[in-house]
C-alpha cells in the first residue's frame, strides 16, 4: 500500500519540494537583505526600547518602511499557500479515484478500504506536515525583522497567520477539508470549490470571531496628559483589539481615538489638551498581551489540527460508502 | 463442469439496492452454481452494475442479502481474495505501466500469480514499460483481465463485458483468452452485458435483468428446453393452451398469433406449430414486456 501511495504521489511530492525550493530561493536572499538593512539602520535597539521618538530611530523606521513595506504586503500573498496545498493535495485524493473509476480497481484488491484510506491520508498528511513545518519556521525567520521594522506586532491579524506553527494547522486542515470534500462530491472540480469555500469561511470566522476570545483580553488605561511618552507606556507588541477614550464614568466618548498630550499643552481650540472629552477622561485599550503569542499560536493550531483530524475521520467513514 | 453442481458461488435473496427513492435492484433472487460461465444480460440501467457491485462488496445492500461463497461481501477483505473483478471501462491507473501494475497487484494481494500475468501479457504483446493510458482499449482490457486472473480467483466478475466497446477482433481475442484461462482453472465467471453477441457461444448460464428485477435465470440448456415458440391462428392472449405454463410474449397479425411460451412439460396442443427457441429470442421476449413508457409519455406531455 505504501508502494502505491508513493508511486501515485511522488510527482506531487517532487512538485512540493520544488515549490519549497523556489520559495526558499526567493526568501533567503530577500530575508538576508532585510536583516542586513535592519542591522545597518540600528533598528534592533530601537525595537528593543520601543523607541520611535528619537530622531534617529524615527528616521530608521521611516527608511525601513519605505524600502520594505511593499515586500511585507507581498508576503501576505503567502497566506493562500495552505489553501493551495488543500486544493491540489487534498481534494483530488479520493475525488480523482472516483472520477476515473480506479477506486473500483483498488478497492477490490486484497486491501480493505479503511487501510487504503489510512495509508493514503497518512502519507499525504505526513508530507504536508513536513512541508508546513519548514514553511512556518522559514516564514518566522523571514517575517521577523519585516514586521518589527515595520513597527507592527507579529501578534496582529495576518502576520500572526503567516508564521510560527499556525500555518501548520491551516495546511493540515486545508488538506483534510479537501479529502473530505472529495468524499462528499467525488468529483474534482466541485471538491476543489467546496474546499476553497469551506477553508475561507472557517478561517475568516475563526480569525474574526473566535481568536480574540481564546483568553480574556486585558484592559489598559492611561491618562490623556502624561509625560511618559508618545503612547503612555502601552503594552509592547500586544495585539490591540479595540481602543478609544472614555470619560470619567467609563462611557466611550471617542471610539478608535487615542489622545497623547505633553503636560501643559493646549488643544486646537485653545483649551487644555483633551479637554473636549471632559474632566477625568482617559485612554482605554483592550488587548492581548505579547507574551500570549505562542499560547495563541498553540490554541489556533490545536483547533485546526483537531478539525483536520475530525474531517479525516469522517472521510474514512465516507470512503466505506462510496461505490 | 466442476464439482457436484450443488455448490453455490453467488446467492441473492430479496436483494435490493436503492439510490434515493428509486430502486436500482429490487427483490432479486439468484443462485449461481460453481463452475458456470454465466451471462448477466439486460439493457443499460437494468441494474447489472449494481448487482455486480453488490457481489464484490463495493455496495452494501439496502434490502435482503447477497452471499458469495456463503459470506457477505461488503467490507469483507478476506473474501476479496477469492473474487476477480473487472469494472466497467476497465479502470486502471493510467500513468502506471503494465509492469508497475503487476508489481502493485503483488503488493495489494496476498495470493498473486505474477508469473501467470507476466506470461499472459507477454503472449498478448503488451508493452511492459508504457503507461497503460497510452495503450489501446483492447490492450487495456487485456491488462485488466490479466490482473484479475492473477489473483487466481474462484469467482470472476466482469462488468459490462469490459470489451463491449471494442472492435469485433479485439473482442473476440479477449473472449478467447478469457475462456482459455477459466476453462483450465474451473473459475466461475459472471459477465454482464447489454448485448448478447458472442456471449451466446461461451455461456452455459443465463440471467436476464430488466427494470431492476430478475426476469429469468437458469442453465442455458434448461431455459432453451423449457421454452417454445408457437404459431397458429389468431387467438386471444388469455386463452389457456395445453402444455403451456405461461405466455411470455405474444404478437399478432390479423390472422396469425406468434407466442413465446414457457412449457410445463406436457405435450403441447397439436393445433399449434411448435418451434425451438434460440437464446436471442428468449432474451428479447423477456426484455420487451412492460417498461416505464407510460410515465415517460406523461413526462413529455405527449399521448401514449
Amino acid at each position: 500500500m505504501m508502494w502505491l501511495a508513493w508511486r501515485q504521489h511522488r510527482k506531487q511530492a517532487l512538485f512540493t519540494l520544488v515549490g519549497l525550493a523556489v520559495l526558499a530561493g526567493v526568501m533567503i536572499p530577500t530575508g538576508l537583505a532585510v536583516r542586513g538593512t535592519f542591522a545597518d539602520l540600528g533598528l534592533a535597539d530601537c525595537v528593543q526600547q520601543q523607541n520611535t521618538e528619537t530622531k534617529d530611530c524615527g528616521r530608521a523606521f521611516n527608511d525601513f518602511h519605505n524600502q520594505y513595506d511593499t515586500l511585507l504586503l507581498v508576503g501576505i500573498l503567502f497566506l493562500v499557500l495552505p489553501l493551495l496545498v488543500g486544493l491540489f493535495w487534498g481534494a483530488p485524493l479520493v475525488a480523482r479515484e472516483v472520477e476515473q473509476g480506479t477506486h473500483r480497481f483498488v478497492w477490490t484488491q486484497g486491501v480493505s478500504r479503511t487501510r487504503w484510506a489510512v495509508v493514503k491520508f497518512g502519507f499525504v498528511g505526513a508530507t504536508t506536515l513536513a512541508a508546513a513545518v519548514v514553511y512556518g519556521l522559514g516564514m518566522s525567520w523571514w517575517l521577523g525583522p519585516l514586521v518589527a521594522g515595520g513597527g507592527r506586532s507579529r501578534f496582529e491579524v495576518l502576520f500572526f497567520d503567516m508564521q510560527g506553527v499556525a500555518p501548520v494547522g491551516y495546511t493540515l486542515f486545508a488538506v483534510a477539508l479537501g479529502v473530505f470534500a472529495g468524499t462528499v462530491w467525488t468529483r474534482m472540480l466541485p471538491a476543489m470549490a467546496g474546499t476553497l469555500g469551506g477553508f475561507a469561511v472557517v478561517r475568516i470566522v475563526l480569525t474574526a470571531v473566535a481568536r480574540p476570545h481564546y483568553l480574556p483580553a486585558r484592559e489598559h488605561t492611561y491618562p490623556l496628559v502624561s509625560a511618559a511618552g508618545f503612547d503612555g507606556g502601552a503594552p509592547r507588541d500586544a495585539w490591540a483589539l479595540s481602543d478609544g477614550v472614555r470619560d470619567a464614568n467609563g462611557t466611550m466618548v471617542g471610539p478608535g481615538v487615542q489622545v497623547f498630550c505633553p503636560p501643559g499643552s493646549n488643544g486646537p481650540n485653545g483649551g487644555p489638551c483633551g479637554g473636549e472629552f471632559g474632566e477625568g477622561a482617559y485612554n482605554w485599550l483592550l488587548y492581548q498581551p505579547a507574551d500570549r503569542y505562542w499560547l495563541f499560536q498553540g490554541i489556533e493550531t490545536g483547533i485546526f489540527v483537531a478539525l483536520a483530524a475530525l474531517l479525516l475521520y469522517l472521510a474514512v467513514r465516507r470512503v466505506r460508502r462510496i461505490a | 463442469m466442476r464439482g457436484s453442481g450443488m455448490e453455490l458461488v453467488l446467492e441473492a435473496d430479496a436483494l435490493g439496492k436503492r439510490y434515493g427513492s428509486s430502486w436500482a435492484l429490487r427483490d432479486c433472487a439468484l443462485r449461481l452454481p460453481a463452475g458456470r460461465v454465466a451471462a448477466l444480460v439486460g439493457p443499460n440501467g437494468a441494474g447489472k452494475s449494481t448487482l455486480l457491485h453488490l457481489a464484490v462488496g463495493l455496495l452494501r445492500p439496502d434490502a435482503g442479502a447477497v452471499r458469495v461463497f456463503d459470506q457477505a461481501p461488503y467490507g469483507n477483505t478476506k473474501l476479496l481474495a477469492e473474487i476477480g473483478f473487472v469494472a466497467q471501462d476497465t479502470p486502471l491507473y493510467r500513468d502506471l505501466t503494465a509492469e508497475e501494475l503487476v508489481t502493485l497487484g503483488g503488493k495489494l494481494n496476498r495470493r498473486w500469480d505474477a508469473a501467470l500475468v507476466r506470461h499472459r501479457l507477454a503472449q498478448l504483446g503488451i508493452p511492459p514499460g508504457k503507461p497503460v493510458g497510452t495503450l489501446s482499449g483492447g490492450q487495456r482490457a487485456q491488462v485488466a483481465l490479466a490482473l484479475a486472473l492473477a489473483k487466481r480467483p474462484r469467482l470472476l466478475l466482469l462488468l459490462d463485458e469490459p470489451v463491449a466497446s471494442l472492435d469485433p477482433l479485439a473482442r473476440r481475442e479477449f473472449m478467447q483468452s478469457l475462456m482459455g484461462s477459466v476453462a483450465e482453472s474451473g473459475t466461475t465467471v459472471l459477465l454482464s452485458s447489454h448485448i448478447l453477441g458472442d456471449l451466446e457461444r461461451v455461456c452455459d448460464y443465463l440471467i436476464v435483468l430488466h427494470s431492476a428485477e430478475v426476469k429469468l435465470a437458469g442453465p442455458v440448456e434448461d431455459l432453451l428446453d423449457g421454452h417454445r415458440q408457437l404459431m397458429g391462428p389468431r387467438t386471444a392472449d388469455d386463452r389457456s393452451i395445453a402444455g403451456v405454463a405461461a405466455v411470455v410474449r405474444a404478437s399478432h397479425t390479423d390472422r396469425q398469433s406468434t407466442l413465446l411460451v414457457r412449457t410445463d412439460g406436457d405435450p403441447i396442443d397439436p393445433s399449434w406449430t411448435v418451434r425451438d427457441v434460440d437464446l436471442e429470442d428468449l432474451i428479447l421476449a423477456y426484455l420487451t414486456d412492460g417498461g416505464p413508457t407510460r410515465a415517460s409519455h406523461e413526462e413529455w406531455g405527449v399521448p401514449a
